[in-house]
């Protein structure tokens, strides 16, 4: 994906860039991403839609209702081809999608979006549901394998609360681990049923963070496995992401947060409170009094 | 030779009518020097684009209007429209215009239908006109609006006035 930087985004649609940020606050079009160094990054296909709807408009808005009808054109070709049992013009969609977006905004824009077209259209209980459902988890899961390894010292264990991975949350926590192992962090999703030797698992993992997805398993179950999670590893700040309705008691009990539901909102907001936590831990260990360095841990000293 | 440059054609449209231009959410005419950047974009808000009108239609001071397609659907609410119909352009733009702005005369003669002189006007081929006419959830305020043929592309303009 062809980004760029505010001044190229604006010399393509000739006009400033101060220009091109009072669009963003007014509109929410273009929207950049942010660099490492947070400077904003827009996509060279989103610009250039503008930019020919800019032609042709009446106003700034009417153009940028149209660059966003250019846009969606790769939902439509996805809802069609899944829709036609079609996979490899399903995985062409993707592609296509890719070369305008992020991962990030290819999944919340086109991917999802689709998909639930297509549980409206068929229901979630179909065969073709099935059939796009299966495919979405497997893009995603091959998406996973992609992203680079862990690069922040994070670590996030998702309690899986949905049915299975024809659940339609499922496929957005499926997205939200994917974000956020994208963003550097260490996520690992175990399902809420599995309670026995967890204690072990949490150990290893030793997480910054919880987050309880989906809304399929009961308040007890879910109560059940907190528990575990915090006889091992302590009390560690609990999100629920796609599980507002049942959760009220979950959520009284231990202080969870509730996240947005969308999956890229959900990790930004995660991570922004992780965030605070793990800068945190780091300074106090930071300020600690150094140890022979024969009794660091390995890894420390090797760093 | 120099003096040339201070000196710019008269635009007029195929009727001959003298077209000015104008900022299609501040009103204002374009800035000096914007023709040279080829930017449609208006350079005082940065929030519309510039569009032509016939002089006698165009919007003066900051008199509110819309500019409506021949399929009657809104593309573009100046500032002051915004805030005199309660709406924002971004929420407006593709809306139908009977959404916002309604004859205050439900019988008028056909001729003097509102949504016939925007078509005829979103055509290019309407004579500026006017209608009186009220914001849909109001019922003791009117309007004369002027209506008349704007664009690049093809439109209807809409200019509200006491």
């Amino acid at each position: 994906m062809r980004t760029l930087k505010t001044s190229e985004a604006a010399t393509l649609l000739n006009v400033s860039p101060n220009t091109l940020r009072a669009w963003e606050r007014r509109f929410g079009y273009p929207k950049p991403q942010r660099s490492a160094g947070r400077h904003r990054l827009y996509t060279h296909g989103e610009v250039a839609a503008l930019r020919d709807a800019l032609q042709q408009g009446l106003s700034i808005s009417s153009a940028v209702s149209r660059a966003r009808e250019a846009l969606s054109t790769d939902t439509h070709t996805l809802v069609g081809a899944l829709a036609g049992f079609e996979l490899d013009r399903a995985d062409s969609a993707m592609e296509c999608a890719l070369a305008l977006r992020s991962v990030e905004r290819s999944v919340e824009e086109v991917l999802l979006p689709s998909l639930d077209e297509l549980g409206e259209r068929f229901g979630t209980d179909s065969a073709p549901w099935a059939f796009a459902a299966r495919w979405a988890d497997g893009w995603l899961r091959r998406a996973q394998w992609l992203a680079p390894p862990p690069s922040r010292p994070l670590a996030i264990l998702v309690g899986d609360a949905t049915r299975n991975e024809l659940d339609p949350d499922a496929l957005g926590m499926r997205a939200f681990e994917l974000f956020c192992g994208r963003a550097g962090a260490r996520v690992m999703a175990l399902p809420i049923a599995s309670v026995a030797g967890l204690g072990d698992v949490v150990r290893s993992l030793s997480p910054d963070a919880v987050v309880i997805a989906g809304r399929y398993e009961s308040d007890d179950d879910v109560a059940r496995w907190a528990y575990r999670i915090r006889a091992a590893s302590g009390q560690l700040p609990t999100a629920l992401f796609r599980r507002t309705h049942q959760s009220a008691n979950v959520r009284r009990a231990a202080g969870a947060r509730v996240l947005p539901d969308t999956p890229f909102g959900a990790q930004r907001q995660l991570l922004a409170l992780v965030d605070d936590r793990v800068d945190q831990r780091l300074a106090e260990n930071a300020d600690a009094p150094l140890r022979p360095a024969a009794k660091l841990p390995r890894r420390t000293a090797q760093a | 030779m120099r003096r040339l440059h201070a000196v710019r054609p008269l635009e007029v449209d195929e009727r001959g009518l003298r077209l000015v231009s104008f900022c299609g959410h501040c009103g204002m005419p374009p800035a000096a020097g914007s023709e040279s950047s080829g930017s449609r974009v208006c350079g005082h808000c940065g929030l519309g684009l510039v569009l032509q009108a016939p002089a006698d239609v165009a919007p003066r001071g900051d008199e509110p209007f819309l500019v409506i397609d021949s399929t009657l659907s809104v593309c573009a609410v100046s500032a002051r429209a915004e805030d005199l119909l309660g709406t924002d352009e971004t929420l407006a733009v593709n809306q139908h215009i009977a959404d916002f702005i309604v004859p205050a005369d439900a019988n008028a003669p056909s001729a003097e239908n509102l949504l016939v002189l925007l078509v005829d006007a979103a055509s290019g081929s309407g004579e500026p006109r006017t209608a009186v006419v009220r914001p849909r959830s109001e019922f003791g305020v009117r309007f004369r609006a002027r209506i008349g043929p704007c664009g690049p592309p093809h439109a209807a303009l809409l200019v509200l006035t006491d």
